[in-house]
């Protein structure tokens, strides 16, 4: 092999290719996705590929390695989309007023993160999703919930959603420093219990410390939890019980739609980025490596963007979940039509594909 | 249903045998095959090189490994820690020529080792400059021939350390054998496997 063909054969980290069979799976789950979303009434949004990175290094935090940066003509350091969802954000803060609201948005594009040379299989290439902007309380976060179900049903698979409630979490740690809180949601999120009792004892009221343990442990149904409220000492205070309340309402919610089947209660969901404030939740589908989808309720988000308005909204890393797409999004057979004039073949052609098949010439 | 497992060759194989055999879950890897399955049917075992296995479970392919902390370190992948085992714990130390000292006065230490990322980490955070040489076995050997002056690596009985005119000169970390999961195989399997970790615990 010569040293041109070598190096052809290589591709950046963090890019990758589809063509062909699978190109089209691809688009077919895009435009069934959009559809859905277009009928549900969101409009789309196209972000830019690339903006100033500072705005965003805050809120990036952990992730800032992931990300791809250049530096302009002017010296600015401008980062790669990496995640949409902090560009819609961006955008919607400063082009939004109040009179606007709510509104429904939605995305699909590619995204450019770092991956490791050996990690071949986190395909996180493109994101689809949706933001409900400017409403807050029970029935917007149910209107993603079950926008997502929806999603789901679309593209035919049967993920699990584990929802937490970052909320919940706050409250019950409220009055403590933000760096304490910080290490408190990374040891939940790594399920490291050990180091959580280490960070709680002396740094939390003694009573509430075993709820504590065994809240961030919980993982189930609605009536487990309720349950498990019910067999533990702790009485949580009006407020505490408001968000335990919130997080049962949307499940109860969830079950007459018959859509229970699909989320259970996880308060170790905390959210991989800083600035959730209500709900979290991530999927997962049997047979991928990591979540497939994440989301949740951000209500200071857009502040950061100079417009103080609530969020919530998911979104999908859709070529994880292309894989697992069952023959519904794979093309169809054609028809190769041979031995006959142009004229003839091209009528004979027309005539399959106004019954929707695929002809050849 | 069937748990998929990563376990390291080596050292600890007969650890997690022994255990197993005592909560009912005998396996034997026969005609060198590397999958084996447990005599209960709990549990696909994976046999796979120790510095390999957190890669099994990064993807998914083992949803659970044993694995000793100086390994992970070494990957920085993301796994819940289930349980640590009361076997297997060894140390990471710095060691060299016996008769010598740990001279911090120089410029550079000079350090040979498997465990680069843990190496450079450990003496950056306390803010000593290092020059590390990567070597994949028979880190003895570095000091003996003059290729660095110390060596980072694993110490259980220091027995090769002395076979070789070598001795430790500071402990800088104790290495304990966790049971990790993949996050994603965790939330999926959730009770099957809280239900393995109180088998074994």
């Amino acid at each position: 092999m010569t040293e041109k063909n070598q190096r052809l054969l290589q591709i950046p980290q963090g890019t990758e290719i589809i063509y062909l069979e699978e190109a089209f799976k691809h688009q077919q789950a895009v435009s069934q996705i959009n559809n859905l979303f277009t009928s549900w009434g969101y409009l789309p949004v196209e972000t830019p590929l690339f903006d100033f990175f500072d705005i965003y290094q805050e809120l990036l935090s952990n992730k800032v390695k992931d990300v791809y940066r250049l530096v302009d003509r002017e010296g600015d350091l401008l980062m790669l989309r990496s995640d949409i969802t902090l560009f819609l954000a961006k955008q919607m803060g400063v082009m939004l007023s109040r009179a606007d609201l709510p509104k429904r948005v939605y995305y699909s594009g590619a995204i450019l993160r770092h991956q490791n040379r050996e990690d071949i299989s986190k395909n996180e290439f493109f994101q689809t999703g949706v933001e409900l902007i400017g409403k807050s309380g029970a029935d917007a976060d149910l209107e993603v919930l079950t926008l997502l179900v929806k999603t789901f049903e679309a593209l035919n698979v049967k993920p699990f959603v584990h929802i937490g409630s970052r909320d919940l979490i706050n409250t019950l740690l409220s009055a403590s420093p933000e760096d304490f809180t910080a290490s408190v949601f990374k040891a939940v999120k790594n399920r490291d219990f050990p180091l959580l009792k280490d960070l709680l004892d002396g740094n939390v009221s003694s009573k509430k410390i075993p709820f504590l343990m065994q809240l961030m442990r919980f993982i189930g149904s609605s009536a487990e939890f309720r349950n498990m409220l019910k067999n533990q000492p702790y009485k949580p205070s009006e407020i505490e019980m408001e968000k335990i309340e919130h997080l049962l309402s949307l499940m109860d919610t969830l079950e007459k739609l018959g859509m229970e089947q699909y989320f259970r209660i996880d308060m170790s969901e905390t959210g991989n980025q800083s600035y959730y404030t209500g709900i979290v939740f991530q999927g997962y589908l049997e047979g991928t490596d990591s979540a497939i989808v994440s989301g949740g309720r951000y209500d200071s988000l857009l502040e950061h963007f100079g417009f103080d308005t609530p969020s919530v909204g998911f979104s999908i890393l859709l070529r994880k979940v292309e894989e697992h797409l069952g023959s519904r999004f794979t093309l169809p057979d054609n028809t190769r039509i041979k031995g006959k004039d142009f004229v003839s073949a091209f009528m004979e052609a027309e005539k399959i594909r106004k019954e929707g098949g695929i002809a050849i010439l | 249903m069937t748990l998929t497992m990563a376990l390291p060759k080596g050292r600890l194989l007969d650890n997690v045998k022994n255990l197993f055999s005592l909560k009912g879950m005998d396996f034997s890897f026969v005609n060198r095959k590397l999958v084996a399955h447990d005599s209960s049917n709990t549990l696909k075992i994976f046999l796979v090189k120790n510095s390999d296995l957190p890669t099994y479970v990064n993807h998914g392919i083992a949803g659970l490994g044993i694995c000793g902390s100086d390994v992970l370190y070494e990957n920085s992948y993301d796994f819940f820690k289930l349980m640590t085992f009361d076997f297997g714990g060894t140390s990471m130390c710095i060691a060299g020529k016996k008769g010598e000292k740990l001279d911090m006065s120089g410029k550079k230490l000079t350090i040979a080792t498997k465990f680069t990322k843990f190496t450079r980490d450990y003496y950056h955070k306390r803010g000593i400059p290092v020059e590390i040489v990567k070597l994949n076995g028979s880190v003895e050997l570095a000091p003996v021939l003059g290729l660095t002056r110390y060596i980072v690596d694993l110490v259980e009985t220091g027995s090769t350390l002395k076979a070789n005119n070598l001795e430790v000169f500071e402990k800088l970390e104790d290495i304990k054998v966790h049971l990790i999961v993949n996050p994603s195989y965790y939330k999926l399997n959730y009770k099957a496997i809280n239900a393995f970790v109180e088998r074994i615990k």
